[in-house]
């Protein structure tokens, strides 16, 4: 590996950037992806970026699908799930994705229910979710999903997140509920991109709970993690 | 088109114009009041000459009828003093909770008599002038 790509390896992790190398392996020349920029002597085309992303969001390593003799290392990150809103499924959410391997932060600049006592050990910032999202430094590893009800702080966490490159963006609320949302998206011109929302959120597992919707909003973004966006 | 219609096409209209969005580069006072519950928060900036509001600027995060209410304050509030201030407050919570008249002088007000009955909006009215009070008080005049 030449140094200036190590360098630039070794700063993307320690920024806490999720990273990945990748080797053609007839002649060992070689590109960084840091999370937001392509870097090195090996040129990709658009569809094998696509596929190393894929690998990253994944933590995995190995042959890149479809690709003769690229090899992708991963030094990805533990996934971050950013829950929007210190809901009442936040709360059962919150728990379960840290369980199962996600570092969690909840947004919501409602300090009422943003508080310590409601959500014991878990990162809670109330700001508004466009000025959170400026420093959480929304990358490929993180899921986004909004959960307060409320367009008015709901709608610029989802405008944030469809301009960055989350692998996961789910909102709640009723297919009703979404149609509306999205053509207020669309009126700000993301009609393109809204598609990228999962809506109504989670997997359809019948439950109506909310611990149960948080684990078919859990269940989803694992899903979507290592299978891409399946509905 | 209803009345309430009319009201909230007002009420869009003074949002929409954000009448004193901004900042200052030397304010004499400065506050930030924000509703827990509904995230609604105001910064409130504003200079004094002679013991009265000479310049103000506001930025918002919040509703529509809190936007509405702080573009009011952006158009009228040039010229106050604190204690006329404190006057307009409190007849602003009076309008909203007794469906009082508006104060004298803020003939936009009138826009918001349609939100009494709506308990948890009133706070969404009356936090831009909790912030220009509270930057008010947290003045110090140059004099």
């Amino acid at each position: 590996m030449k140094r200036v790509l190590y360098e630039r390896l070794q700063a993307a992790t320690a920024a806490g950037a999720s990273a990945a190398v990748v080797t053609r392996l007839t002649d060992g020349i070689q590109t960084l992806f840091d999370g937001a920029r392509w870097d090195g002597d090996l040129e990709l085309v658009e569809e094998q970026r696509a596929g190393v992303q894929r690998m990253l969001v994944a933590d995995r390593s190995g042959m890149l699908p479809g690709a003769e003799n690229l090899f992708v290392r991963s030094y990805a990150r533990p996934p971050r799930l950013i829950i929007v809103g210190a809901a009442h499924i936040s709360q059962f959410l919150a728990p379960m994705a840290a369980l199962a391997g996600f570092d969690v932060v909840i947004v919501d600049p409602r300090r009422a229910f943003a508080n310590a006592e409601r959500f014991p050990g878990v990162t809670l910032i109330d700001a508004w979710p466009d000025v959170a999202f400026e420093k959480l430094k929304l990358d490929a590893t993180c899921a986004v999903v909004t959960l307060t009800h409320d367009p008015k702080i709901d709608d610029p966490a989802l405008i944030a997140a469809l301009g960055s490159s989350v692998f996961y963006i789910g909102a709640l609320g009723s297919t009703r509920t979404h149609a509306k949302r999205v053509a207020r998206l669309t009126e700000v011109g993301l009609g393109d991109k809204v598609a990228r929302v999962h809506a109504p959120v989670g997997l359809d597992l019948g439950g109506r709970s909310p611990r149960e919707i948080a684990v078919s909003i859990l269940a989803e973004v694992v899903q979507v993690r290592y299978r891409g966006k399946v509905k | 088109m209803s009345a309430s219609a009319i009201y909230q096409e007002a009420i869009k209209a003074l949002a929409t114009a954000a009448i004193g969005h901004g900042t200052l580069d030397a304010p004499d006072g400065r506050a930030f009041v924000d509703n827990p519950l509904c995230g609604d928060s105001v910064e409130m900036e504003v200079t004094l000459a002679d013991g009265r509001i000479a310049t103000l600027a506001h930025r918002v995060r919040g509703c529509l009828l809190c936007n509405a209410a702080a573009s009011v304050i952006g158009k009228r509030a040039a010229g106050a003093s604190t204690e006329e201030i404190e006057r307009v407050g409190s007849a602003v919570s009076e309008m909203l909770e007794k469906q009082a008249p508006p104060p004298t002088g803020w003939p936009e007000l009138d826009a918001f008599v349609p939100v009494h009955g709506h308990r948890s909006r009133y706070r969404c009215v009356e936090l831009p002038f909790q912030a220009l009070l509270a930057a008010l008080r947290a003045s110090v005049d140059p004099r």
